[in-house]
């Protein structure tokens, strides 16, 4: 009987903790809309092993702690810029205390502020974040502390995205200042086009889809000649590269209020994922069992594959001979039939805010506005300054000016297509970007089921109708449950 | 009075010495109840409720509204199905583990350094070999299909990338992950066992065989429960492995298993509360598994004395 008192009490301690183990983590996506999953291994490498914390003091009586994550040599400019705020402000300023740590330890900590209730007085919100953190009383509004010629300065996009009136993105107060505006561009590897005699893309004019099938198989081919093809037209990742391609069939997954998934009954995105799987079935790109063997991104560094997509936070990668020893340059993503005749694609980025609960918001706004468009600051990340491009600027003249030139005369290595991007971030007769549609919802699990499931049609194991007519109620479901915890985030 | 006296002066020493018991027994009490207990309510209370870790926890207490939905949940039960079908390497590598042992206790040559190399993949970062055996699995580069290709001619099987392949390949990676452990134990065990039952056996004329079945294994029972509960718990905690060779959980979510699930509800949904009812459900499984464990083992586990 003892034994058996005995036995229970141990397998309860042994299930128990188990529970202790899985409670004690906690981890959560802050919600930036910083797309690096596909550069995964080279950001690594970069990003700072260790959290660092600096303090830099003046003479006054105020403290400000800021809590951000980069890179190291981000890090370094970034650091640059505070002293020189703490110098500008020396009479109001005690410490600024500057703490920056990995993307990973970052969502941690942050969770961990918000349980405990000591925010940072500066720290990072992604355009999905902003609701939430809005409706939970983190984070204060910006406008009046920041003058509007400030406001006007950056791109059009990220003075929208980071406004909210409390209903809706896009309009209300303005709750952060943009660190970056990026994008997923497309790219195209010039050697492999010497090579095969063709043409080099149009920048000012995306391929249809039916001319990109055209080029995709001139760039197809066997180069051994030991019968497999060895070199392909084109590579996609489905959870990214296959987006944009959609989209430029007018291609939207929600309605416009975001409450219900179009995917069954949506002519667009049948044709245009009919045309993205048959990419793979006509055998221009890697088929799903060599893609599982070696990604794209690989491919294309190796110069397997003629196109590619291009983060902006590729092209310093791409750039280095070491990395990518082939010419190569930017353009649009194919344009389908039935969309607004444009390429799309999309943008991600990431903003400053300063906390609701801060003793000294005008000096945290103040620091907002200069780590975000500070012209000297801008001038070094972007490599104007430094001749290393971490981003693109945040000013809007900074970049069609003083940047442009600097690529043009080679000062800073970039692809000289730079006007592809700048069209998908502005807007043009050709070119038109927005942030996902998951970086609207609370999370992104209803759009997950949809793309994980695009290689069975790709393998030819059902239909594109029967896929879109399958996948639906699964990705409701999940919208459904994103929005109660979106509402449930609203006191 | 001599007596009270004497009776009050120990009770101050008794307090005295209680006093210190208590100190003595504070660091491990806080640490449970700080690291154990404290989460362990807190899973508890996060599990009815629809937190997110942003929003206020006790604003959205919502019963047991996230139990229901689990059970409803198609993706919680096919990870469920896989947890277990990753259970059948349990055996697989109590079978060889003892084979092993049992070949080692023979005293061959080259023992220890045998032991070690069973031991490594054991006291390796469990990140480092699933990467490194993402590459064995590959599928156009890897040593397998490489292998393969080379005794065959043709092209090996998708080991990561089909849906039934993948199964087999982490059971494989489990095996080879666990054997060690199991190793050391069985040998322990065999060690215990004193030479004279066999040789008692011998005098009775018993063959091999007949020692194998009438002495080892009923002697090394406890050795072999012990690993039985230790991988069952485990087995229902794989994740690392999961992760790191198949994100995103495999093709159509058929290597994920309930703790994958779990974590991706928790934290790359952010659905804490989703995915603390997902962690109490699962201790629930885990204590009725090991309780059900304890309760039959005085049916087969036999100890020396």
């Amino acid at each position: 009987m003892k034994k058996r008192a005995l036995s229970v009490i141990l397998a309860g301690v042994m299930s128990l903790s188990l529970l202790a183990g899985c409670a004690t983590t906690t981890v959560e996506d802050a919600g930036e809309a910083t797309p690096d999953t596909q550069t995964a291994d080279t950001a690594a490498a970069e990003t700072t092993s260790e959290s660092s914390t600096e303090s830099l003091t003046g003479e006054g009586d105020q403290t400000i702690h800021v809590f951000l994550y980069m890179q190291e040599h981000e890090k370094t400019i970034y650091q640059q810029l505070i002293d020189e705020f703490v110098e500008e402000h020396k009479d109001q300023v005690k410490e600024v205390v500057f703490e920056v740590t990995t993307q990973e330890e970052y969502n941690q900590k942050m969770i961990a502020n918000m349980t405990a209730g000591d925010m940072p007085d500066v720290f990072y919100v992604g355009p999905a974040a902003v609701r939430s953190y809005v409706d939970n009383g983190y984070v204060l509004p910006l406008d009046s502390y920041v003058d509007d010629a400030t406001i006007k300065s950056i791109w059009g996009t990220t003075q929208s995205i980071y406004r909210y009136d409390g209903k809706n993105i896009g309009s209300g107060s303005l709750y952060a200042f943009p660190k970056d505006l990026s994008c997923f561009a497309f790219a195209y590897n010039q050697d492999l086009f010497d090579e095969a005699g063709l043409e080099y893309p149009d920048p000012e004019n995306p391929y249809t889809y039916d001319e990109f099938v055209e080029v995709c198989k001139a760039l197809t081919k066997d180069k051994d000649g030991d019968g497999e093809v060895d070199q392909w037209g084109v590579a996609c990742a489905d959870q990214w590269g296959m987006t944009p391609i959609l989209y430029s069939n007018g291609v939207k997954f929600l309605n416009d209020d975001m409450t219900k998934v179009n995917v069954a009954n949506n002519p667009q995105l049948t044709e245009a994922l009919t045309f993205y799987t048959d990419l793979t079935k006509n055998g221009l790109t890697p088929s799903v069992e060599q893609d599982t063997a070696l990604g794209g991104y690989q491919r294309w560094l190796d110069g397997q594959v003629a196109f590619y997509a291009c983060g902006t936070w590729d092209v310093a990668a791409f750039m280095d001979d070491a990395t990518f020893p082939y010419k190569w340059n930017l353009c649009g993503w194919p344009v389908g039939p039935s969309g607004d005749g444009k390429s799309h694609t999309w943008m991600g980025s990431v903003g400053y805010c300063v906390s609701a609960t801060t003793e000294y918001p005008d000096l945290c706004a103040e620091l907002v506005a200069k780590l975000s468009t500070d012209a000297d600051g801008q001038r070094a990340v972007s490599g104007i300054s430094t001749g290393a491009s971490i981003q693109l600027p945040n000013i809007v003249d900074l970049a069609y000016g003083e940047f442009k030139d600097a690529v043009n005369s080679g000062k800073v290595p970039y692809a000289s297509n730079v006007d592809v991007i700048f069209g998908y971030f502005d807007g043009n007769d050709h070119y038109e970007a927005a942030l996902q549609e998951t970086d609207y919802t609370y999370n992104s699990e209803w759009f997950t089921p949809f793309w994980s499931g695009v290689f069975n049609i790709k393998n030819g194991d059902i239909s594109v109708e029967d896929y879109l007519k399958q996948v639906e109620p699964e990705m409701q479901a999940a919208l459904d449950e994103a929005i109660e915890l979106q509402n449930s985030a609203t006191k | 009075m001599a007596g009270n006296k004497v009776k009050v002066h120990r009770s101050a020493m008794a307090k005295r010495e209680e006093r210190w018991a208590w100190l003595f027994i504070a660091p491990p009490f806080i640490g449970f109840m700080l690291f154990m207990a404290y989460p362990i309510v807190f899973a508890l209370i996060a599990s009815t409720s629809k937190w997110t870790g942003i929003n206020s926890l006790w604003g959205n207490i919502v019963g047991l509204q996230n139990y229901a939905k689990i059970f409803a949940d198609a993706k919680f039960w096919k990870s469920m199905a896989t947890t277990i079908i990753y259970m059948i390497g349990i055996p697989i590598g109590m079978i060889l583990g003892m084979l092993i042992a049992m070949g080692l206790k023979r005293g061959i040559p080259g023992k220890r350094l045998l032991t070690t190399m069973y031991y490594v993949p054991v006291v390796s970062s469990l990140v480092a070999v699933s990467i490194l055996w993402a590459w064995v699995f590959n599928y156009d580069y890897g040593l397998l299909n490489g292998i393969y290709k080379f005794l065959t001619g043709a092209h090996g099987p998708n080991w990561l990338g089909d849906e039934h392949m993948v199964k087999i390949s982490l059971i494989i990676f489990m095996v080879w992950k666990g054997l060690g452990g199991t190793v050391i134990l069985y040998l322990a065990g065999l060690q215990n066992i004193p030479r004279d039952y066999y040789e008692a056996a011998m005098i009775d004329g018993a063959n091999g065989f007949d020692k194998f079945m009438n002495i080892t294994l009923p002697l090394l029972s406890p050795v072999t429960f012990y690993v039985l509960i230790t991988s069952l718990i485990g087995g229902f905690q794989v994740f690392v492995e999961v992760q790191v060779m198949t994100p995103s959980g495999g093709p159509n979510y058929s290597s994920a298993t309930v703790v994958y699930y779990l974590y991706e509800k928790a934290f790359t949904n952010g659905q804490l509360g989703y995915g603390s009812a997902v962690a109490v459900i699962l201790a629930i499984i885990i204590f009725i598994i090991t309780a059900i464990n304890f309760w039959g083992q005085d049916r087969w586990v036999k100890t020396i004395d």
